[in-house]
């Protein structure tokens, strides 16, 4: 006992070791059960680890070792050898030896992750602060070009230009490209893709960094805005899955999630009915009068519709769909009908009421009474929709 | 050597101060500067150390400080990044063991210009203070763009502290790179040309050679993010798109255009993974050291220690991009950044073989700064291994952004390089007060801080695995983590918490035992570099009384067969041996 | 390695016997000297960064780059000379790297006021160029209406590398023409009588490094 209190050091150290490994062993915290072709990522993470695992026990175990064995003796003397060049060249190559044996299959599966198979379908992503968009080539299968900009003009004073990418454009199809017009628009953060297909993920952000994530499909790529990127990947079983965000992209990155479904054709050809084209979504917008076409404008430009929807889907702020007159709980459980007065309220001082589930995260704003006017007569014309 | 030459620094005039702001305030004496130095990054560095505490407890158990905030999440992941790697880790092992052991090892006089020594700590100072003017009530906070500040999300709206937060972050940040490279032009030019007689780049103790690399890297590493910083101000203030491509940030089209999001990253990065380097190497230099000491036995191999040293400081500028594999780059650099990254292992782990070497055949004192030395090779061993994963391109696919990253960095910069901080001050206290810490205490706040971290940042490697996303302020909703993974947070954050609260013993040592620790004596720990041969302990102003110490033999002689002592210091002639 | 032969005095040898010298490292440098190359050396990585941000933005542009030769051309006698201004403007740079190389040498022959005068020209010429920079940021800001963050000529990132890569090196010589200043005034006032004048020469290393970054910038901006 006297003895095992003595080398309490050594015996801590190696039970560190020691119980890494068990803890290893042990742990019900393993990677999720994959769902695509990318089971060779699995595998070099394999090789790197068990390269990495013995390469660690075996130097944490010596040292414990040898801190119990060389503990410090009055009588004792170490070993006077300042080099060892033999020793030392061996413990070189063998290590370079590891490390090759670790990346060689590690670059080997890189070159395959990005060199696209030809018969890949694309599907591209739009990130944007705090959810995700889906696009589909199409009939034509080729995806139409966007600009977040339309009408630059470069002046002596300074650039001027139109806004593209607004509520009636939110994925920024270019007016003068044909190929967008039969591109499927998913304006929402449900993704259905189809079973055993290639997919090439192109990859494209509106605002700031986002990536786009399925922890069981393995790949990952940032967007960039102002790039596309993308990657590859081949779903290999159904299921629902969840999408989440890797990139810091704001206050709301926690929230940047969505669901993606892996389908059989069938489902997923009849998913991809139900959803509109750009021509039909063109077609579907019906024309405004000039005064709500001016309030659009104010909520585009003040970056109400990153917050609110209009088609009741649940960003950060409540919908706007259905709101005009209907009845709001607040959060201290009390009752008010959405009319102009409150409208008025929430904008210029949103903190004070506010509806139930949602925190205080809106800044004030303060319009001129113009705006203000322009803007309660499109969100009476665009709310009141049945 | 068989050069005559005269240091310099032994006939130089030395002004010494009179009054006491002089002496202790407005000090030109480095070890004065490097006790400021000090105290201000443990201070700083407290701060950040309640911030991650409040973190913690958010992960944990999101919801329960309902004050605590998205923005204060975000806030606090940026400031305790930013100020731990540099405000603490970079000011600590260069600002106050660089000048500290810098002129003593050399056997200098002082740093060769110490007024302007003297500015680099009251320029740091003014950068921490306006690091905190972030959180002035009422500007919206410091930044909480992350500690990487990636545009273009860093100056948009959707992250807290985009226009004010991120003006002082970047302000602070170009006034700390003036700190540093005041104090960094000292301490290179001090070891090229201010070393005493004797002293031959081979025989410096690998301290000063880990500071010395350490210091070339900053001084050539962060002109990157002074250049990044400038850009990213000048498109804040200015409008101009050197990062921001045309964006529509919550709704608004903004009239950036034609910016590259990628290009501030590869700046950002080429200053950054020499950055880990800056706070690794001193840290190596400073294990080895305390290794060799207190298992009284010479460092095996130190010239391969010497070459490791620059070698992996040349390597660390051709790696930066392998932070980059996810964003986006062209996917050729791949093959590139991972290779160089591999290659990288090589000379750390000579460096690791190394140090369990020297425990090999020796005679193992267990002192505290031993143990914290001990524990640093254990750390660090985790944290490399964990880096093989990364840098291998196609296996950070999976891994990037996860709590694996989390737990690789904090293992290898975070919990490492402290423990070797912990280690030194034990080890040198002695000299610099004359009076030794309380054993009982440094014992218990070792095996606390160290058990503590280990199963704080071990089994956070697991959640990586499962694919917890860091940065999230809430996680634990997600379909694919099961409830186990919530315990397991649970547990992290009370041990975190736990060690967190450890630390005041240690900051209470240091304080007691500068009133009342037992007397030192001038040579402790049986060392053998020049700062312990001082006439004086504390050594006084100028170090060295008349004559500057002459070298005659490198600063890992011990248990030389033959010798009457288990040690003998680098200023004892050969003869006087043998 | 005590025993270094002095006698064998190649390049090589003699690099290694510094090296591993005691003391110091580059004999006879004083720490002033040794010090302010070393700063260079980390201020040339700043410039380094400028400009290889600057070619990376440049090469990948979608919008068009406006031609050098057009946009810094000089009325003179009714015809546009292309790059006139600048040609001056570098030529003045490169003439007060000269008066300070002199500067330098009359440094080591101790004659004080050689030195003084010398430096006070290399100071007007910095600042001379300082002014005709003020006067082509004029010309380009209100003629051509090219901003730091707008250009009507085309890509946006051409004002503003620019401005700021020429601003910063602006403040380079600006900070140098203040230092040149200070130094010479000392000079003058004999304070660097005991030191050999080492700090001359110090200053001239800024001042030259100041005019090869104002070469490389010329090359990228002006000709490219």
């Amino acid at each position: 006992m006297r003895k095992l209190l003595d080398h309490h050091v050594a015996l801590l150290l190696g039970l560190v070791v020691i119980g890494s490994v068990i803890f290893n062993v042990w742990s019900p915290w393993q990677f999720t059960e994959i769902a695509s072709n990318w089971k060779f990522i699995d595998f070099t993470v394999m090789v790197t680890w068990w390269i990495c695992g013995v390469a660690f026990v075996i130097l944490g175990l010596f040292m414990a070792w040898a801190i119990w064995r060389y503990k410090y003796h009055e009588s004792g003397e170490s070993h006077y050898e300042p080099e060892h060049p033999v020793l030392e060249s061996w413990l070189t190559i063998i290590t370079a030896i590891g490390v090759v044996i670790m990346l060689a299959p590690g670059l080997i599966v890189w070159d395959d992750y990005i060199q696209v198979p030809s018969d890949a379908m694309e599907i591209e992503v739009l990130g944007e602060q705090w959810t995700w968009k889906f696009r589909f080539p199409g009939e034509d299968g080729i995806l139409g070009t966007t600009a977040v900009k339309k009408n630059v003009v470069r002046g002596l004073e300074e650039t001027t230009y139109e806004a593209n990418m607004t509520s009636l454009n939110p994925f920024g199809m270019r007016d003068d490209d044909p190929y967008g017009e039969d591109d499927i628009l998913v304006a929402s953060n449900i993704l259905h893709v189809p079973l055993g297909r290639n997919i090439k993920m192109v990859l494209r952000s509106k605002d700031v960094l986002h990536d786009f994530w399925v922890p069981e499909i393995r790949a990952k790529m940032d967007m960039v805005p102002g790039m596309i990127t993308y990657f590859w990947f081949r779903p290999t079983r159904t299921g629902e899955f969840e999408i989440l965000c890797a990139e810091l992209c704001g206050r709301g990155h926690h929230i940047m999630r969505g669901t993606m479904y892996i389908d059989t054709q069938e489902d997923f050809e009849a998913w991809l009915d139900t959803q509109v084209t750009w021509a039909e979504m063109k077609a579907g917008q019906k024309p405004e009068s000039p005064i709500v076409a001016k309030g659009r404008q104010i909520a585009d430009q003040n970056g109400c519709f990153a917050c609110h929807s209009l088609d009741g889907t649940e960003v950060v702020g409540p919908t706007w769909q259905g709101l005009w007159n209907r009845e709001i709980t607040l959060s201290d459980g009390s009752v008010v009908v959405a009319d102009e007065a409150y409208i008025i309220e929430s904008i210029v001082d949103p903190a004070v009421k506010l509806v139930e589930g949602y925190g205080s995260v809106m800044t004030p704003y303060s319009f001129t009474d113009d705006e203000m006017a322009a803007l309660l007569s499109f969100l009476q014309e665009a709310t009141n929709a049945p | 050597m068989a050069t005559a030459e005269i240091p310099y620094q032994e006939t130089m005039p030395l002004h010494h101060p009179k009054t006491w702001i002089g002496k202790y305030v407005f000090s030109q004496d480095h070890k004065v500067i490097a006790v400021q130095y000090g105290i201000t990054a443990i201070a700083v560095g407290l701060v950040a150390l309640v911030l991650s505490d409040l973190m913690r407890i958010q992960i944990a158990w999101p919801g329960e400080m309902a004050w605590f905030v998205e923005d204060f999440y975000y806030q606090s992941i940026t400031m305790h990044g930013m100020i731990m790697v540099i405000y603490l880790l970079t000011a600590f092992l260069l600002g106050a063991f660089g000048n500290f052991t810098v002129p003593l090892m050399c056997g200098a006089r002082d740093m060769v210009f110490p007024f302007v020594n003297m500015l680099s700590y009251w320029v740091y100072l003014i950068s921490v203070i306006i690091l905190l003017l972030g959180y002035i009530p009422g500007l919206g906070g410091p930044t909480g763009a992350g500690w990487t500040l990636y545009p273009p999300q860093t100056i948009t709206e959707g992250t807290p502290g985009a226009d004010w937060g991120i003006t002082t972050m970047l302000a602070s940040l170009a006034v700390f790179i003036v700190a540093f490279t005041m104090g960094g032009l000292n301490y290179i030019t001090t070891i090229l040309q201010a070393r005493t007689r004797g002293m031959s780049l081979m025989r410096m103790p690998l301290t000063v050679w880990g500071i010395f690399v350490a210091t070339f890297l900053g001084l050539l590493a962060f002109p990157a993010l002074f250049v990044s910083a400038v850009m990213m101000i000048l498109d804040l203030k200015i409008g101009t798109s050197f990062f921001m491509p045309a964006i529509v940030s919550l709704g608004e089209t903004l009239a950036y255009d034609g910016g590259q999001p990628l290009l501030f990253q590869h700046l950002f990065w080429f200053f950054g993974h020499p950055e880990v380097y800056i706070v690794a190497l001193p840290a190596f230099g400073v294990v080895s050291d305390l290794i060799s000491v207190h298992a009284r036995k010479n460092i095996f191999g130190y010239r391969l220690m010497v070459w490791a040293l620059v070698f992996i400081g040349i390597l660390s500028f051709i790696v930066w991009a392998h932070h980059m594999f996810v964003a986006g780059m062209h996917p050729y650099f791949g093959f590139f950044f991972a290779t160089t990254t591999l290659i990288i292992a090589v000379p750390t782990a000579i460096k690791v073989y190394n140090w369990i070497l020297t425990l090999w055949k020796a005679n193992i004192k267990l002192t505290v700064p031993m143990l914290y030395a001990l524990s640093f090779v254990l750390t660090f061993i985790m944290g490399g291994i964990t880096g093989l994963f990364l840098g291998n391109v196609i296996i950070d696919i999976p891994l990037s952004d996860t709590y694996f990253v989390v737990a690789h960095f904090h293992m290898v910069m975070g919990v490492s390089p402290i423990l070797a901080i912990f280690g030194g001050i034990y080890h040198w206290y002695p000299k610099l007060t004359g009076r030794m810490l309380n054993d009982t205490v440094g014992k218990w706040h070792f095996w606390i801080t160290f058990l503590g971290t280990y199963i704080i940042y071990f089994p956070m490697h697991y959640l990586g695995f499962i694919g917890v996303p860091r940065r999230y302020y809430e996680n634990f909703d997600s379909s694919f983590y099961p409830q186990s993974a919530q315990d397991l947070n649970e547990l992290i954050s009370v041990t975190a918490l736990f060690v967190g609260a450890a630390q005041l013993l240690y900051i209470g040592n240091l304080i007691w035992s500068y009133f009342y620790g037992k007397p030192a004596g001038d040579n402790p720990w049986g060392a053998n570099s020049l700062e312990w041969c001082t006439p004086d302990t504390p050594p006084s102003h100028g170090n060295w009384g008349d004559k500057l110490p002459t070298v005659h033999r490198w600063a890992y002689d011990y248990s030389v067969p033959g010798a009457e002592r288990d040690f003998i210091p680098q200023n004892v002639p050969q003869e006087q041996t043998a | 390695m005590a025993e270094a032969a002095h006698e064998e005095s190649g390049p090589l040898t003699t690099i290694v016997n510094d090296w591993s010298s005691d003391v110091s490292t580059f004999k006879a440098v004083p720490w002033g000297k040794a010090m302010m190359w070393i700063f260079l050396l980390s201020d040339t990585f700043i410039f380094t960064s400028f400009l290889v941000s600057y070619m990376t933005v440049r090469m990948t542009s979608t919008d068009p780059w406006p031609e050098p030769s057009a946009v810094f051309a000089l009325e003179f006698l009714g015809t546009p000379v292309p790059l006139l201004l600048i040609a001056i403007m570098t030529f003045i740079l490169i003439t007060s790297s000269g008066t300070m190389a002199m500067a330098v040498n009359m440094g080591y022959a101790r004659r004080k006021k050689q030195v003084f005068w010398l430096m006070l020209a290399t100071a007007l010429l910095g600042a001379s160029f300082v002014g005709m920079q003020a006067f082509e940021w004029t010309k380009l800001i209100t003629g051509e209406g090219v901003k730091a963050w707008t250009n009507p000529m085309g890509s946006a990132q051409f004002g503003s590398f620019f401005f700021m890569i020429t601003g910063f090196h602006g403040l380079h010589v600006s900070a140098g023409v203040v230092y040149l200043a200070i130094v010479a005034w000392r000079v003058l006032r004999g304070k660097y009588e005991h030191t050999n004048y080492e700090i001359v020469e110090i200053t001239g290393l800024y001042w030259h490094f100041v005019d090869l970054v104002w070469v490389f910038i010329f090359a990228f901006f002006y000709l490219w």
